[in-house]
């Protein structure tokens, strides 16, 4: 069940990075998609994450004006060492998250850069500027779609919402025959 | 059993990241090697799939920006009102006397027998949809090659050139704009027959201002001049305005001039845009152009 909410979450994050430049320009700021793929991968599932992360970079590249399995490249990548991280360290806390997206934004920015530089692109656009406002978009929101993931989606919520709202104990109905005994 | 196929997993994920950062490398190369000949047929599908999400979402992000703006609009319309009784006053005026001069205009004409002609047909289009990343400046517009839409044609907004169709698709299309670094425009300042301060204009990352490079130092060049294409570059038609010169800064008669250009169209709020339905003539392939000499010889 897990899965498929965070399949359809990703799909709705490529959705949305495909349309929410047209609405607002900076909202290009935020990668929805990396949000996704990060989230996936700090589930330590690192299979999901991977082909979380190349699928949802492809259909990124798709789209843009860049170089075709770039977003793919740096986004599996990336999929990759937090699942690692993440299979080693413990993150299931909201406060370790942040800087995980963080450092993941500031690599796939560079990843993406260094990818189109060595192979001869020109990119439009400041380097440093356009990766701090890409940090701080990223961060800021990706936090957020956490806090609202961590409530919606992860099995810690359901059995959280378990705890709250137990379901109702039926006494079992004692056996008239037997009750003056 | 769990714990083994775990591991197995664990085993083998490093070998699937290594397989798939291949293929998006060999994805890459392969992208970088045709991006500005062919399309690749990946993004034609991406396109194709895209319209069906951006073509809503536009028509109501539209909508819902034009309800506030009227709202915002309708603050300042009193005061508008007045100011523009009095010019319409004024451009009565102005009218009787170009009623005149139009007059005597066709008169002229056709005196010398010409005629008015549009050269090219102007296919408009509404953008449905911009770069998802941001490292680049293209667009989505809801033409494709069943409207006539073809690779390289170029786009017009407000009397300026935007840029050029990268990739189609049968309903949409792409579309670089003008302020990519990549897209070099074969410009001249000033109309073109009469100007030598030729140059080729390109993007740069301040504020959607273009450059434009290689105009000689010993030209004569002024900020407010105007800047139109070639049609040297073999993709735009000669005589398009790209824009005006924002900034000029001269080194000396042996360096060429900084010049930054404002562009005709604004390029981060365009709406709507004009496909021009312009095929540049074919251009015969370098090596086909070169003889070589050793066949000469041979000959």
């Amino acid at each position: 069940m897990e899965q498929v909410k965070l399949t359809v979450a990703l799909i709705i994050a490529v959705l949305l990075q495909w349309t929410l430049r047209n609405i607002a320009e900076p909202l290009v700021y935020v990668d929805f998609v990396l949000i996704v793929v990060v989230y996936a991968a700090l589930q330590r599932n690192s299979l999901r994450a991977i082909l979380f992360g190349t699928f949802s970079g492809l259909a990124v590249d798709a789209l843009s004006g860049g170089l075709l399995g770039a977003n793919g490249f740096t986004k599996t990548l990336i999929a990759y060492i937090v699942s690692e991280i993440a299979r080693r360290v413990y993150m299931d806390n909201l406060l370790l998250r942040i800087p995980v997206i963080a450092g993941a934004c500031f690599l796939d920015n560079i990843l993406f850069y260094g990818m189109h530089r060595l192979l001869g692109q020109d990119m439009s656009g400041d380097l440093w500027i356009n990766i701090s406002y890409a940090l701080i978009g990223t961060t800021v929101v990706g936090t957020a779609i956490y806090i609202f993931f961590d409530s919606f989606l992860s099995e810690k919520a359901s059995n959280r919402k378990r705890d709250m709202f137990p379901a109702r104990r039926h006494s079992r109905r004692r056996n008239p025959i037997r009750l003056g005994k | 059993m769990v714990e083994r196929s775990q591991k197995e997993v664990w085993r083998l994920t490093p070998w699937l990241v290594l397989v798939l950062l291949l293929g998006n490398f060999i994805l890459m190369a392969f992208s970088a090697k045709d991006i500005t000949s062919g399309q690749r047929l990946i993004r034609v599908w991406g396109l194709t799939v895209a319209d069906f999400v951006q073509s809503p979402v536009a028509t109501i992000s539209s909508g819902v920006t034009n309800y506030f703006r009227s709202i915002a609009n309708l603050r300042s319309a009193q005061d508008e009102n007045t100011d523009l009784k009095q010019k319409v006053e004024e451009l009565q005026l102005e009218l009787k006397a170009k009623e005149g001069l139009t007059a005597e205009n066709e008169r002229l004409k056709n005196l010398l027998d010409l005629k008015d002609q549009s050269k090219y047909k102007v296919l408009t289009a509404r953008i449905i949809g911009r770069d998802p990343s941001l490292w680049f400046d293209s667009a989505v517009i809801n033409q494709g090659s069943l409207n006539g839409v073809k690779l390289n044609m170029p786009v017009v907004a407000n009397g300026g050139l935007v840029g050029r169709v990268t990739a189609v698709s049968p309903l949409t299309a792409q579309i670089d704009l003008l302020t990519r670094d990549k897209s070099g425009v074969g410009a001249v300042i000033g109309q073109v027959g009469t100007s030598n301060a030729l140059g080729v204009v390109m993007g740069t990352s301040k504020n959607g201002l273009l450059e434009m490079k290689y105009v000689p130092g010993t030209t004569d060049v002024q900020v407010g001049q105007s800047v139109f294409t070639t049609g040297q570059d073999g993709i735009y038609p000669a005589g398009l305005k790209v824009g005006d010169i924002f900034d000029a800064k001269s080194y000396g008669s042996s360096q060429p001039y900084q010049i930054l250009i404002q562009p005709a169209a604004s390029l981060d709020s365009i709406q709507e845009v004009g496909v021009l339905l312009y095929e540049p003539p074919p251009t015969v392939p370098f090596d086909q152009k070169v003889s070589t000499p050793t066949k000469e010889k041979k000959k």
